[in-house]
């Protein structure tokens, strides 16, 4: 289990990571989600020590990262794509890092087959397409075997074919027992593979549950097309839901379209149309980050 | 040219392997660091051979060795220059090219972003500094061993004798010395920096413009302090050997080296603070 407990981080006046506390639990996928500038890339590098936080600590079963021995047999970080040099080979790129990291010299073949990169083991990494990039960084990541697998916005630029190898990965790692902690724009992605979801906003914890959970709080709008809209505004106004009507069509929340059918039945108002939609985990996780927001659009 | 692969590979799914589950909740202690460090050590050589342009580095080096050696020899009308001192004249080129290493070795990472895999595998920073510093001092070694002995072959191409044998193991041994503590100060200056080209740029500038150009207007006890002037001064040759400054109460060559070591040794410093404090992208 990942502990993360207190973790603040500041820049001068601005407060990037605000006493951030949260659990991620063993052989799961955990998302970790939040607007542009909500502290998730701050978060994940104080998270194996590449920025000193300014208060609270991350331990991984107990133990903290820079106290591990082998940190990268317990963790392995994707945080950027992008790192590595783009005149060395895929495999001196992870010979490089298994050396430093004193894993066999055999693993680096191991990692590249797992990840299917064999064919491009000798190709210098500055020809490499954004996708092949991502791959070799996962395989940099799984060089020690570990535990953990964190990663930042890994999608960002891949193809649907991309992005569906990246979460068939992921979900096999925790299938076999690891823990995954991703964060992501794409909460719809995230949403089908994530077993529970981290979100934060301008640096705080806004939510910390079972992506379920979350589902279930979702709102429900109900829309009803009736000849006889005002008796049924009415009937609904004392039932302390909000009513928005246009016409002989009334857009109704609060309230199930089960209840809606029986008020109307008990009321003698006959309904020509009644449907039921429920807001996308996407729109739920966006009320829940909007007022966090950094930049929004108009 | 980019490659593309197939997308269409089914993730395998290997059983977790013993030496890594062993001991993944091992805690780390003081003498963890200290044995570390050749691993450290291991993983900085893979990554100084496997780029093309160290290679070039390395091949270049002698030919630049050697051809000053040589347009000097050749074109020296006072003929009691000898082998035995022109040898160690390329070597201020070479202690910039030294430099210039020592500084990529780590404004390279940073900019790539390869310095990140490092300090998430070890996270000790001052581990990580003295690796590269050992390595810094063994290119630094080898530029400055291949240059000075091309550049032998080179002054005797030029038509100049030998000279006084029993001079060269010393001259040798401070040009190393010289050679090996400027790829430090490269490295040092790097790790401030953060910056390849402002790094490289500002030494060049410091070391050929600025030191050149207002040495001459300082005070003799000042200039005997600034870092190049001092440097260079490990590579004096004797009597037929004219520094670029005047000095008129020249320190010894040990004193020399301890002020120039300074520099590297005070870089250094400010270099693997600021690689504590900082974050790394």
């Amino acid at each position: 289990m990942i502990n993360v407990s207190g973790l603040t981080k500041r820049y001068g006046d601005r407060t990037a990571v605000d006493n951030l506390t949260f659990d991620v639990a063993d052989s799961r996928v955990t998302g970790f989600v939040g607007p542009n500038g909500a502290g998730k890339s701050t978060t994940m590098r104080m998270m194996v020590g590449l920025t000193p936080p300014d208060a609270g600590e991350v331990r991984y079963n107990g133990v903290r990262y820079t106290d591990l021995k082998h940190p990268a047999r317990m963790v392995g970080a994707v945080l950027d794509a992008r790192c590595m040099h783009p005149g060395r080979t895929a495999r001196n790129h992870l010979r490089a890092m298994a050396a430093m990291s004193d894993i066999p010299a055999g693993r680096v073949e191991q990692v590249l087959a797992e990840v299917g990169l064999e064919s491009a083991v000798d190709q210098r990494a500055g020809g490499f397409s954004l996708g092949m990039r991502q791959r070799l960084a996962l395989a940099g990541a799984l060089l020690g075997d570990p535990q953990v697998l964190l990663l930042d916005e890994p999608s960002n630029g891949l193809d649907p074919d991309g992005i569906r190898w990246l979460r068939n990965h992921l979900s096999a790692f925790a299938v076999r027992g690891g823990t995954v902690f991703v964060s992501s724009h794409l909460i719809g992605e995230l949403s089908l593979f994530a077993d529970d979801l981290v979100v934060v906003g301008a640096g705080k914890l806004l939510a910390a549950e079972t992506v379920e959970a979350i589902t279930a709080r979702q709102a429900v709008t109900v829309v009803a097309e009736t000849p006889q809209p005002a008796d049924l505004a009415r009937v609904l106004a004392a039932r302390d839901v909000t009513v928005e009507a246009t016409g002989d069509r009334l857009v109704i929340r609060g309230t199930t379209k089960a209840a809606v059918s029986q008020l109307a039945f008990e009321n003698g108002i006959r309904l020509v149309e009644l449907s039921e939609t429920a807001q996308s985990l996407e729109d739920s996780l966006l009320d829940m980050t909007g007022a966090s927001a950094e930049f929004t659009s108009a | 040219m980019t490659t593309t692969i197939p997308t269409t590979t089914v993730p395998t799914i290997n059983p977790p392997i013993p030496w890594a589950a062993s001991n993944r909740l091992a805690l780390r202690t003081r003498s963890d660091d200290t044995r570390a460090v050749p691993a450290a050590l291991r993983s900085e050589w893979i990554k100084l051979a496997s780029l093309r342009a160290n290679k070039v580095i390395l091949a270049l080096t002698p030919l630049v060795g050697a051809l000053i050696a040589w347009a000097l020899a050749s074109s020296a009308t006072d003929k009691k220059l000898t082998a035995s001192e022109l040898f160690i004249f390329p070597l201020p080129l070479v202690a910039m090219l030294a430099t210039a290493t020592g500084i990529l070795m780590f404004t390279s990472e940073a900019q790539h972003g390869t310095l990140a895999a490092a300090l998430t595998a070890r996270p000790t920073r001052w581990m990580i500094v003295t690796a590269k510093a050992a390595m810094a001092t063994m290119v630094g070694l080898v530029l400055g061993a291949t240059a000075m002995a091309a550049g032998f072959g080179g002054a005797l191409l030029g038509g100049v004798e030998v000279g006084d044998e029993s001079a060269i193991a010393s001259r040798a041994a401070w040009a190393l010395l010289y050679i090996a503590l400027g790829a430090m100060i490269g490295l040092g200056v790097g790790m401030i920096a953060r910056h390849s080209a402002g790094a490289i740029s500002g030494l060049l500038m410091w070391a050929f413009v600025i030191e050149s150009l207002f040495a001459p207007a300082l005070p003799d006890g000042v200039v005997h302090f600034l870092p190049f002037s001092a440097g260079y001064r490990l590579l004096d040759a004797g009597p037929n050997f004219k520094a670029p400054v005047t000095i008129a109460h020249e320190l010894a060559r040990p004193e020399y080296a301890l002020i120039f070591g300074g520099y590297a040794l005070v870089s250094l410093a400010i270099g693997t603070l600021l690689l504590y404090r900082r974050d790394t992208n």
